[in-house]
């Protein structure tokens, strides 16, 4: 009673915690309005429109006209089986890499602060800047990277220049900024493992082979599904190493889905039908998410 | 089949934490031996080593003979049940047994044979298709047990495998685990920290404080003649009273003096007491050796002041204070009632007294 003038008459407990949360949160929240929610209402309401750059307004509605225009692109196709490559590619070899750094992280005693800050290093770069940074390494011409093989008598490489060249260099770049990411999550779920399992593995005469595969794998199968997915999500909406890095190219080399969306914006100007195919984008991360979460829950 | 023998094991951890400090013991083949102490005594540690899980400082763990110190821990044939029975979370109760037979590559038969027999053994027969986390707490210590059985090991180590268990569980698991041993007649190393546990449990006791052995012997034997203050305050509860007194009387080895009161010495106690006319004395009293009746055969009395009187149904706990302010524990019949402040005299049974040097604890025992 004592504080309840101060704090709202009559409300529960309850109530009054809650009215207290909503309070802290409402800042975040209106931020989040503004630049997700209203962006993202905007989007789907604009996809029903014939919205152009030249023609900027709502005036002439179209139905589902343009998710037709955007199903029948003649490069739509490609540029989803360049998101594919790019997100099996670079997820894979991140948790194959980032596995194997993980166990032996999880097997370190001395020196794990500062192999933890080497790990995290690349995570607190922003991807426009690891974009910058690697086409700079890589340049042809001025590149260390080329200078560097240069030295022990390997011609140049077009890092940048050559279709199937370029595609792996964007897939190793998102790599090298992303694999500590990985290596980190499976790192906390190796250092939550009960150590119990694999002191009666030992009695029971397994080897450290078969503990990895009977019981580390196993055990880590929820972290593992997760990280999986987490970075799944996260690979298919990349852009901006893209953007940075080859602009889509060369030709259709590295024009995955996020950039094939942004050049039917602001370089076809056709809003609407970009909007369209965001929403397309959107549906599959959703029903990633729906997964993952589903999956989370599951475990509980 | 298995005799375990340890010589001057030691383990330091790090630079200079010792664990288990020059150990010697012999556990006898078909022996219930229980390794007893506080947390942090080194008995676990112990037993890890026995195990092959902890590597060893110095000194050497023999089984049959043989020493087995860089034996890998499957090739001891020696099973575990842990604490928290560290079962494979994963598997089936079926897998968690069978696991480590696979390993050992035995036939399909045969793994199905002595599954089937260990959970008839243990009732878990209709848990074999459940992951351990649909399994009570003793269920999953009865599958622990059973992953130890199932392999048939010449000997098994029990790290605290009942310190989970409600109270009236872990009673029940105590007489089967004794049940267990007489059935199979194997070696079985018991770790606890519960003194109940090693008293019925254990063959033989062996009492470990900071990583050193203090007492080896059978139960009853450790408990009538407890080597020292600690095992004397350890065992059973409430512990011995132990009690700061001193040698006196006219030669000065007459009575122990508790002031106002002095209790005559028997020759026996005179005999070991020998030299240590009017010195100070620890005089150590087990609570039932206290009584309100004058019913041993050589007794004397003195008067305590009750500070508190604990009904615990079958027998009460007197709690006293003498004269000098020194408190006693006294197990006494359970229609006893007083009032806290009143005085109650109890009568001391003579025969029983025990006697530690006040400076090294050690019991003061005739040569």
């Amino acid at each position: 009673m004592l504080l309840s003038p101060a704090t709202g008459g009559n409300l529960t407990l309850t109530q009054r915690d809650r009215r207290f949360g909503y309070l802290l949160t409402a800042p975040g929240l209106a931020v989040l309005l503004v630049v997700i929610t209203f962006p993202l209402f905007f989007t789907v309401f604009t996809s029903f429109y014939d919205y152009t750059l030249l023609t900027p307004n709502h005036d002439t509605f179209i139905g589902g006209e343009n998710y037709q225009e955007a199903a029948d692109e003649e490069y739509l196709p490609g540029s989803l089986w360049v998101t594919v490559k790019f997100v099996l590619a670079s997820v894979v070899i991140e948790f194959i890499i980032g596995f194997i750094v993980a166990l032996s992280l999880n097997a370190t005693d001395r020196f794990k602060t500062v192999y933890y800050l080497i790990l995290l290093a690349p995570l607190l770069i922003n991807p426009v800047v690891v974009g910058l940074l690697w086409r700079m390494l890589l340049h042809s011409e001025l590149g260390i990277v080329n200078y560097a093989i240069g030295l022990v008598g390997i011609r140049p490489v077009s890092w940048l220049g050559d279709p199937t060249i370029a595609f792996w260099t964007v897939v190793l770049t998102d790599i090298w900024h992303q694999v500590s990411f990985m290596a980190i999550l499976l790192l906390a779920g190796l250092a939550a493992l009960p150590r119990e399992p694999y002191e009666a593995a030992r009695m029971d005469g397994a080897s450290p082979l078969r503990c990895f595969f009977y019981i580390t794998l196993p055990l880590m199968r929820p972290v593992i599904f997760v990280a999986l997915l987490l970075r799944m999500i996260f690979a298919i909406k990349t852009f901006d190493i893209v953007f940075i890095m080859t602009k889509g190219g060369p030709g259709t080399a590295t024009d995955i889905i996020s950039y094939f969306i942004y050049r039917a914006a602001f370089f076809g100007l056709d809003i609407g039908r970009a909007s369209a195919m965001a929403v397309g984008l959107l549906i599959i991360i959703i029903v990633l998410t729906a997964l993952l979460y589903r999956y989370m829950r599951s475990l509980n | 089949m298995a005799e375990i023998g340890l010589r001057n094991l030691t383990k330091v951890y790090g630079q200079d934490v010792t664990a288990v400090d020059s150990i010697d013991l012999d556990v006898r083949d078909g022996e219930f031996m229980v390794l007893l102490g506080p947390s942090g005594c080194g008995k676990s540690t112990t037993l890890r080593m026995i195990a092959g899980l902890e590597a060893v400082t110095s000194g050497e763990i023999m089984i049959d003979g043989d020493v087995v110190n860089d034996v890998d821990p499957a090739e001891r044939d020696l099973a575990v049940v842990f604490q928290n029975y560290a079962l494979y979370p994963h598997m089936s109760v079926a897998g968690n047994l069978s696991f480590g037979l696979k390993l050992r590559k035995l036939p399909r038969d045969e793994i199905d044979r002595r599954i089937a027999a260990t959970a008839d053994m243990l009732g878990i027969g209709d848990l074999l298709k459940r992951r351990p986390r649909q399994l009570s707490g003793g269920q999953q210590q009865r599958v622990a047990l059973g992953r130890a059985l199932v392999r048939d090991p010449a000997a098994f180590l029990f790290d605290e495998p009942l310190s989970n268990l409600d109270a009236k569980l872990r009673a029940a698991m105590r007489t089967e685990l004794i049940k267990l041993h007489r059935m199979l007649g194997k070696t079985i190393v018991h770790v606890t920290h519960d003194q109940v546990e090693a008293m019925t449990m254990g063959e033989r006791i062996c009492i470990m404080r900071d990583g050193r052995i203090v007492q080896v012997g059978p139960p009853l034997e450790v408990y009538r003649n407890p080597a020292d203050t600690f095992v004397a305050g350890f065992l059973a509860s409430p512990p011995m009273n132990l009690l700061d007194a001193r040698l006196g009387g006219e030669t000065g080895l007459d009575e122990v003096e508790l002031p106002p009161v002095g209790l005559p010495l028997l020759a026996r106690h005179k005999e070991a007491l020998q030299g240590r006319a009017g010195g100070a004395i620890t005089l150590g009293i087990r609570p039932e050796d206290l009584d309100v009746e004058p019913s041993a055969a050589q007794h004397a009395a003195m008067t305590v002041t009750v500070v508190a009187v604990e009904a615990l149904g079958p027998e009460v706990i007197l709690v006293g204070a003498l004269p000098g302010g020194q408190e006693v524990s006294a197990r006494l019949e359970s229609d006893f009632a007083a009032p806290a402040g009143s005085e109650v005299q109890l009568h001391v049974d003579l025969e029983r007294l025990h006697f530690f040097d006040t400076d090294t604890g050690r019991a003061v025992t005739a040569s």
